[in-house]
């Protein structure tokens, strides 16, 4: 074990890694705001879904724009090596606080991002190839502890063992569900949509998916079959990205792949990179090893070996929790479950107080159509939109309101059913780890992880 | 080395093959339902429901419509008793037709939003008579859909008094007769023109074709757009409309008897109602208009992809079907004056609106969660 944390290896995949990962994640804060996304998700709605216990993360009105260009700066300085540390820190911060404002676009994939952000401010990704080893020569170094590659690899690696776990269930591999309803809306794609109508594509998509999923960190870390796997990456996630409305998440998949691949593939990148940037042979190879502080060293292997601990630990969190998990999604966030479920809901809630008000709300009043449609399928975010609506009805006079929901929830196919009772009054319902007994119980049953 | 990588190998290959067994012997568990790759194709399915359903049900509506704006143009030539029974007739008759295309929100109707030109109720009295007295204004903002349509002729031919010769004489003697006159042809007009945009849009204008090759699901390809518009008009205008808000289910029990469709002409109510379900109905299954054959639909569709109730394997189909029927008998047990039953048999009404309810979830969540299809409009249930 000693032995390993003094191997060293090859700085030019982190480099590289550090690269494409900067211009990836430059580029998604770029498309994010030329959409239009910063005024429509964190401008104009007039409430928000904070995470328990950061409910202190809200958007900053017209410095969101801020925090975003901030955001996109400290990719760009990443992507180019200038100011690493600040720059690391700046990005794992502000990324981190933009997905944290609401929880209605919470994506796996943001949470991947806002990891190796953290992982990356302990990294030495900048002292090969970058410009602030340009300027501070004494920072360069070509070598770098092999544990630092390893630990990249090994986030990727848990990843995707924990989203292949996560498909090991019966509504996956025995029903072919989701893949069964979602696929044969593209059956009219040209060359493979017809496919889409054939009952058993469904059940090969569905197990070559779970395969892929648990198997892709090993074929990828072993060289005999990295080709293929790396292969196997590439037509996976494209095909994700064709069918489904994922974003960006394929092709960060994509690129990180990369980072398995041996120094001497990143190092025919760089000198790529250097014969067209005409950067001298001795700034590429300056035989030097990049070597923390013992004590630093100490302190960071031991930060990363808590913060694997709690990525080995924390999806399994939701066998904490009674009831169906896909059902009650009480430790269905942060856990690499990703595609695993058709969701659809309708929630129409009532308020009423003891002196004879009464209203049925009007959603649209209060969300925007992607908060409600989160809203409707998720107990937590029923229960936070419930404490809205009593403050905003206490505010308009009523007294003590109580609030009620008509629900009605469908999962995978299943027809729909109540995901809280009516008769449960939110208003005095609080907001918890603990498991929310006020959930509806699932009536059906899904076996596996 | 070597013999490390081979255990690796092998207990990799157990590890699919333990997989693949599982699942494997899944598939023939619950024998999945054929997928019918006729059925499931959407290019079908959308071009029955333009040539066989939109098309002449639009058609259908012309002649009816077209029928009446003769009527009305005879009795504002000659205001008598006699011509008012027959305005008032093809009115009757235009205006249940029209209850077979107001579903219909999905392309020309959709962009023109046709039925705010042709059936916003209950009508603005006040806003029609200030409109007749200063004898102009525009019918073209949110405003002035309440003093048009079908909702104002029926003010205007039914509702102006209790007597028929106190009707036909506010048409004849009055001060302002000729204003009045002049505004039934404005009425007349203005529909037409809104009809004719969006009818000549499918017939010559190339709509059709627009709309049977856009196949893709997403929000703004023909299914989307259309089951959208299908799901919105059940829930907004005939759920809540026509029952969930003059009942008061919707409203905290606050009846509103006068809020009925058709309010002046008073019996004509459950028919539009009912004539407007039953095209909900019929164009789920997919009822050609003008053979009475079901034909490539919704119905088909979500059989062809096999859509059923997961847990009890019960077809989609046959559960939302029966649904329907659940509020057609409902339906069945009302008088034909709506505003009369919320007066007196309330809870009638109010169980209408339970019953469609009910067929509104299944539309809104179960329908369109086995398509895929996203829910783009937006609710205004408390409005």
């Amino acid at each position: 074990m000693r032995d390993y944390f003094h191997k060293t290896t090859s700085a030019a995949p982190l480099a590289v890694f550090r690269m494409l990962f900067g211009l990836m994640l430059f580029g998604s804060i770029v498309r994010f705001w030329s959409n239009g996304w910063i005024a429509d998700l964190y401008i104009t709605p007039h409430y928000f879904f904070p995470f328990y216990g950061f409910e202190f993360v809200k958007p900053l009105g017209q410095y969101t724009y801020v925090l975003f260009a901030i955001c996109g700066l400290s990719a760009l300085l990443i992507a180019i090596g200038l100011f690493y540390r600040v720059a690391t820190v700046s990005l794992f911060v502000s990324f981190t606080y933009i997905e944290l404002m609401d929880k209605s676009t919470y994506l796996n994939h943001y949470y991947f991002t806002s990891m190796v952000c953290l992982l990356l401010i302990f990294l030495p990704a900048h002292a090969y190839f970058s410009v602030d080893a340009y300027r501070h020569r004494s920072l360069l170094a070509d070598q770098i502890p092999v544990w630092c590659i390893d630990s990249l690899k090994l986030f990727v690696a848990l990843l995707y063992m924990f989203a292949g776990l996560a498909k090991l269930n019966s509504d996956w591999l025995l029903h072919a569900q989701p893949l069964r309803i979602w696929l044969p809306a593209h059956n009219d794609l040209p060359l493979i949509g017809f496919l889409f109508n054939y009952p058993w594509v469904p059940y090969v998509f569905s197990l070559f998916g779970c395969l892929y999923d648990l198997s892709i960190p090993m074929l990828l870390w072993n060289s005999s079959t990295r080709s293929l796997a790396y292969i196997a990456v590439v037509v996976f996630h494209g095909l994700t990205a064709m069918l489904f409305p994922i974003g960006m998440f394929p092709y960060i998949m994509i690129v990180t792949a990369l980072i398995f691949f041996p120094a001497s593939f990143h190092q025919t990148i760089i000198r790529q990179l250097s014969s067209w940037l005409s950067i001298s042979y001795q700034f590429t190879r300056p035989q030097r090893l990049y070597s923390y502080q013992p004590i630093v060293a100490n302190l960071v292997i031991g930060f990363f070996a808590i913060f694997f601990a709690f990525q080995v630990v924390f999806p399994f969190r939701h066998l904490l929790y009674p009831g169906e998990l896909l059902w009650t999604e009480q430790g269905y966030r942060f856990s690499w479950r990703v595609m695993l479920m058709e969701k659809a809901g309708y929630a129409q809630f009532t308020v009423k107080d003891q002196s004879g008000h009464q209203t049925i709300v009007n959603n649209t009043a209060f969300l925007t159509p992607l908060q409600e449609k989160m809203m409707s399928t998720q107990p937590d975010m029923l229960l936070q939109y419930a404490h809205i609506l009593r403050d905003y009805y206490t505010q308009e006079g009523f007294k003590n309101p109580e609030v009620y929901v008509d629900s009605y929830v469908t999962l995978n196919g299943r027809l729909g059913r109540p995901l809280v009772s009516p008769s449960v009054n939110l208003a005095d319902k609080e907001d918890s780890f603990k498991h929310k007994e006020w959930i509806t119980s699932f009536n059906d049953t899904i076996s596996g992880l | 080395m070597n013999q490390f990588r081979w255990k690796q190998i092998g207990f990799a290959c157990a590890f699919m093959a333990a997989l693949w067994a599982c699942g494997g012997s899944g598939t023939d568990t619950p024998t999945p339902t054929p997928t019918d790759q006729a059925s499931s194709d959407r290019k079908a399915m959308l071009t029955n429901i333009a040539d066989n359903i939109i098309v002449p049900s639009y058609a259908n509506f012309k002649t009816k419509f077209d029928a009446m704006v003769v009527k009305s143009d005879a009795f504002a030539a000659k205001p008598d008793k006699t011509t008012l029974t027959d305005f008032r007739q093809a009115w009757v008759d235009a205006y249940t037709e029209w209850q077979k295309v107001e579903l219909f929100d999905v392309g020309p109707a959709e962009q023109y939003t046709l039925r705010n030109f042709f059936n916003i109720y209950p009508t603005s009295v006040t806003g029609i008579e200030d409109y007749i007295a200063t004898g102009s204004g525009t019918f073209d903002v949110p405003a002035s859909y309440p003093k048009q349509g079908f909702p104002a002729l029926d003010y205007l031919i039914n509702g102006l008094d209790t007597t028929d010769d106190a009707i036909v004489a506010r048409y004849t003697t009055a001060a302002d007769a000729a204003k009045r006159i002049a505004y039934l042809k404005r009425l007349t007009t203005q529909m037409n023109s809104q009809f004719t945009t969006v009818y000549t849009a499918w017939t010559t204008g190339g709509y059709r074709d627009t709309f049977i090759n856009c196949t893709a699901l997403n929000a703004g390809c023909s299914t989307g757009k259309l089951v959208n518009g299908f799901v919105l008009n059940y829930e907004r205008y005939i759920r809540s409309g026509k029952f969930g808000i003059p009942s008061g289910a919707m409203t905290n029990g606050t009846v509103a008897p006068d809020k009925v469709e058709a309010y002046y002409k008073k019996d004509l109510s459950l028919t539009l109602a009912k004539t407007a379900h039953q095209a909900s109905i019929d164009f789920f299954n997919g009822k050609n208009v003008k053979t009475g054959q079901e034909g490539p639909s919704l119905k088909t569709y979500l059989n062809g992809i096999g859509a059923k109730d997961s847990q009890t394997g019960k077809s989609l189909v046959d559960i939302i079907n029966a649904q329907f029927e659940s509020s057609n008998q409902k339906l069945a047990v009302l008088k034909a004056n709506l505003a009369d039953e919320i007066k007196s048999n309330n809870a009638a009404m109010v169980a209408v609106y339970t019953e469609m309810q009910k067929v509104v979830r299944m539309l809104k969540v179960d329908m369109t969660s086995a398509m895929s299809i996203t829910i783009t409009y937006t609710d205004n249930d408390g409005d």
